[in-house]
């Protein structure tokens, strides 16, 4: 669809869009709610409810809080105790997921529990790379690009980086996001060099700000000659049992100049980051589309160019790859019933068609950069809402989180523990396999 | 009687042999077929059947098979020579329109050309040019040309209009007591279009019940049918409406004949070359078109570089000129250069190709298959001209099943004296490209191409008005029609068409 023809339809969309139960015939319990973000998806979605704002001092059964907030609320020191009408759509501790420090202490930490465990999953395997070096990767379980925290694994990094001197490393502040500070290295002396200038940012006593340094995928899948990265929405009930829905219509973001992996190239943050908020300020962006192409549209080209099995196999990986990222964080997460939480997650395919996560964010943006993109926002919190509230829409943690096959508008399940284990209960006599891995339903 | 038909076949054979023999693929056929005279299995004393069986087993005689199939379809229609032309012929005057609507695009490119001092039929590229044209030639997006002054020769409203204000041979007599009465737009013209019984007829296959079938029973009976390599075969499974992407773009080109030989890399790298050398106007149109429609589509846009090289090429194509059937009628008056391909660039005409990029990643095989279905029918839907599906046919078509079947739509736009056409002509001209989601697109035009037929167009145009009907109904000016029938994100071609048609 053009963009002129859906900016003409969207004076219609808010209705078409909607899934309001509207049996509002028998009298029942009133709806408030709060936001930190005053933004129109999120308000006008309330607001269709039939839900009335109130602020943050009042007696709110729904809040829509920023990560700081949320932790307030949660910290000792606060004293406020959430009572069972109430929800907020961040748990306490996120950031073991969102900061990509911790994101990767957990990851690792994950497969080494599998490990000690014996668990045929953490199987393990050699690469061998071109110059001679070897590193050993997880067979299954090799979703994140090789990441150190700087400068505490510095030591370990070097050891890596020896392995295969080529390769092209990307330097992240682990506080900040949006591109921020990010840049590429392919010599070590750079990093050297760039520590010195920062000064004495890798002393491990007066360095401000930790990095992560990672592999850099240097073989991406690239479409139209263009890089791009997935968004995804993953919605998570609870962590334990661990409850999580994907939404299926991400999106790729593309990069508005030709991938180029020449090394003058190296230094030019348009071809390497598909941020939007870094392709914004390119002078190639298109307003109208926003360098968006739908997930819908990338499985129809990649069924029609490279063939069903290996898009099967891709979006399978893909759904691997986030419930073992969730599974990893599970057990330090604090689980509260009154939490929920939307994750952004983003990922790279590279060339043969092999997802790499690249990090988790608690806030996805809900900022509508095109049309299309506002109407998906607003149909991925509709569906939020959908997915978390009791069938009667009113907040309630005695709920036991089973949404309908009905609520789940655009998610599919990714993962129920409670209902596998209930599923395999029944079939144990049948010594049936729990059938909690959605397959590859992305259209 | 039978004498006459005999004579008919064989008079067509003939005709089918001296055309084969000017196919480009018909040197390396012969070829195989010497090898295979050679060959042991060939007996010299009993040359006609051993050799028969010989091109049975190479495969050859499906290859054969499916070059009449093309040949049958496309080049042996009857072509009007100019001479032949009735002045008792009804459709003259939609003739005439037809080859006066050609020669007035071909004039504004021309002015244009003066206007903008370039030559009509291109300029050699000054060095630098050329350079940073082949330098970009896999991101033409990055090649940076000042396009201010370049506009669209023509768009849909254009051509709608000069459609509707086509007149016939007024037939004063009948009418003068019925002035009141409000005519079709379309209705004089005297045109054969189906109506819904014989549609059904027609669409027949898409009502069986069997093309329910499964998902994986329908892989497996693609692979079959890809692996016998036959024609027929492959359109005929398309009819069914539910092809599995995967096997699409391998169906398509046996459909069009499109599968890229090596003569055929030659001629794309011959094309190439000619836009590096010589510079057109036509570049400049097409760089334009794709910065207007595709690459601010949010379908589309990953593909521009792909659609510049794609519309480039085909822009200095002479084959299509040849191969396109042309109107013809004698009339006087200065004729005009066309550019190579034949095609006047319009307004959206890279949409067409556009729905290719989610077939073919090499724009080799997306040119080749893009350009026969062009030719077979957006040629048809983009200018005036008497083909029974041609666009002035489907506009009919659309008409006379709305005033049959949605009459209080019919009445109701005619109270609004809005043209209905208006509304869907748009869709009609570009075959749905760009207004439906790619999925579906593809859905749509597998069936023209299982049907070998644009009149799913019309129905379809019809099927979306009768869906909105009730919206539809409760406004009153054309922008708020336009805006109920501007989203069609959550349309889903093949339940529809199928509901369509079993309706009573
Ligand atoms: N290992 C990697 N290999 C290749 N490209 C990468 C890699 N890591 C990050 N990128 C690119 O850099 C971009 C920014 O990375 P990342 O998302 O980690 O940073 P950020 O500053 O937190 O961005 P944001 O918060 O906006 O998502 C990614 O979108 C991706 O295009």
């Amino acid at each position: 669809m053009t963009q002129e023809s859906i900016r003409r339809s969207n004076a219609s969309y808010s209705n078409m869009y909607g899934r309001v139960n509207q049996n509002m015939t028998h009298e029942r319990m009133k709806v408030y709610f709060c936001t930190d973000l005053d933004k129109s998806v999120l308000v006008n979605n309330f607001e269709k409810r039939g839900w009335s704002q109130v602020s943050a001092d009042d007696d709110w059964n729904f809040y829509w809080a920023g990560v700081q907030t949320c932790r307030n609320i949660f910290s000792v020191d606060s004293g406020y105790r959430m009572n069972d009408n109430q929800m907020i759509n961040h748990f306490p501790n996120h950031y073991e997921l969102s900061r990509k420090d911790l994101l990767v202490k957990n990851i690792k930490r994950y497969r080494k529990d599998l490990e000690r465990d014996g668990n045929p999953l953490a199987e393990k395997t050699d690469v061998n790379w071109s110059g001679g070096g070897c590193s050993t990767r997880y067979l299954y379980l090799d979703f994140i690009p090789v990441t150190f925290v700087l400068p505490a694994d510095y030591n370990m990094f070097v050891e890596e980086y020896r392995k295969n001197p080529q390769s092209t490393w990307i330097m992240k502040p682990c506080g900040k996001s949006q591109g921020a500070g990010i840049f590429l290295i392919n010599k070590l002396s750079k990093l050297k060099k760039w520590s010195r200038e920062a000064k004495g940012a890798f002393h491990p006593q007066i360095a401000k700000e930790s990095y992560v340094i990672s592999r850099y995928i240097d073989n991406p899948l690239l479409i139209g000659g263009k890089k791009f990265d997935l968004r995804l929405y993953v919605l998570v009930t609870s962590f334990r049992p661990l409850k999580a829905y994907l939404f299926k219509q991400g999106f790729c973001r593309f990069c508005t100049v030709k991938y180029d992996t020449s090394m003058t190239e190296l230094d030019n943050m348009y071809v390497h980051l598909t941020n939007v908020s870094v392709q914004k300020h390119g002078g190639e962006y298109n307003s109208l589309h926003g360098g968006k192409w739908s997930v819908q549209n990338l499985a129809l080209y990649l069924e029609g160019t490279r063939g069903k099995e290996v898009t099967d196999r891709l979006f399978g990986a893909i759904s691997w790859l986030i419930v073992h990222s969730l599974r990893a964080v599970a057990p330090v997460m604090a689980s509260d019933r009154h939490c929920f939480e939307c994750y952004g997650y983003d990922i790279i395919i590279d060339n043969n068609l092999k997802p790499w996560l690249v990090e988790v964010n608690a806030s996805p943006s809900l900022t509508s950069t095109t049309v299309t993109d506002r109407i998906l926002k607003y149909k991925l919190i509709d569906n939020i809402l959908s997915v978390v509230l009791p069938p009667d829409g009113v907040p309630d943690v005695r709920w036991n989180k089973i949404p309908s096959a009905d609520a789940l508008g655009n998610f599919e399940l990714l993962i129920d523990e409670e209902l596998a284990a209930q599923e395999e209960a029944q079939n144990s006599q049948q010594n049936k396999n729990s059938k909690s891995m959605g397959g590859n339903r992305w259209k | 009687m039978e004498e006459l038909q005999d004579a008919s076949i064989h008079h067509t054979a003939a005709k089918l042999i001296n055309t084969i023999k000017t196919l480009k693929n018909y040197e390396p056929l012969y070829e195989n077929v010497q090898k295979l005279v050679c060959s042991p299995s060939v007996d010299r004393n009993d040359m006609c059947n051993t050799l028969e069986e010989a091109i049975k087993n190479a495969g050859l005689e499906t290859e054969i098979r499916n070059i009449i199939f093309h040949l049958v379809r496309s080049k042996l229609k009857p072509e009007e020579k100019p001479s032949q032309i009735n002045i008792n012929d009804p459709l003259a005057y939609l003739k005439r329109a037809g080859v006066q609507w050609d020669r007035r695009v071909r004039k504004s490119l021309n002015a244009m050309c003066s206007e903008l001092k370039m030559a009509s039929q291109g300029q050699p590229r000054i060095s630098t040019d050329r350079d940073e044209l082949l330098s970009k030639w896999d991101e033409l997006s990055n090649y940076t040309i000042d396009l201010a002054n370049y506009r669209p020769v023509y768009a849909p409203k254009d051509i709608l209009d000069v459609l509707l204000s086509l007149k016939g041979p007024t037939k004063a007599a009948e009418n003068t007591e019925f002035v009141q009465v409000p005519k079709w737009e379309f209705s004089h013209i005297s045109l054969p279009v189906k109506n819904l019984f014989e549609l059904r007829n027609h669409y027949s296959d898409l009502l069986r019940t069997e093309s329910y079938a499964g998902s994986s029973d329908m892989n497996l009976q693609c692979q079959r049918v890809l692996e016998s390599k036959h024609a027929p075969l492959c359109q005929h499974l398309l009819r069914k409406g539910n092809t599995p992407a995967p096997y699409r773009g391998a169906l398509w080109s046996f459909v069009l004949g499109s599968h890229v030989n090596s003569f055929d890399i030659e001629h794309w790298n011959r094309l190439k070359a000619n836009v590096l050398a010589t510079d057109h106007i036509v570049d400049k149109l097409v760089f334009k078109d794709i910065q207007l429609t595709a690459s601010n589509d949010d379908q589309y846009f990953v593909f521009e570089d792909v659609l510049y090289q794609v519309l480039l090429c085909f822009s200095r194509d002479t084959e299509i000129a040849q191969m396109i059937q042309f109107e013809h009628y004698p009339i006087k008056g200065k004729s005009y250069e066309a550019p190579p391909s034949g095609v006047v660039p319009f307004h959206g005409i890279c949409m067409f190709a556009a729905t290719f990029c989610y077939l073919f990643d090499s724009p080799i095989n997306l040119y080749f298959t893009f350009r026969a279905f062009y030719i077979r029918y957006c040629h048809r839907l983009t200018t005036i001209n008497t083909h029974p599906q041609g666009i002035v046919s489907i506009c009919l078509l659309f008409e006379k099943l709305l005033q049959t079947h949605e009459p209080q739509l019919w009445s109701h736009f005619r109270e609004l004296q809005i043209q209905p056409i208006r509304v869907v002509f748009k869709w009609l001209m570009r075959a749905f490209s760009g207004h439906l989601p790619p999925d579906q697109l593809l859905v749509l035009w597998d069936l023209i191409l299982g049907f070998d037929s644009l009149e799913i167009l019309s129905i379809f145009a019809i099927i979306i008005l009768s869906f909105r009907k009730e919206s539809l109904m409760q406004v009153n000016s054309l922008d708020s029609i336009e805006a109920i029938l501007a989203d069609l994100s959550s349309v889903q071609v093949l339940p529809l068409v199928q509901l369509a048609l079993s309706r009573d």
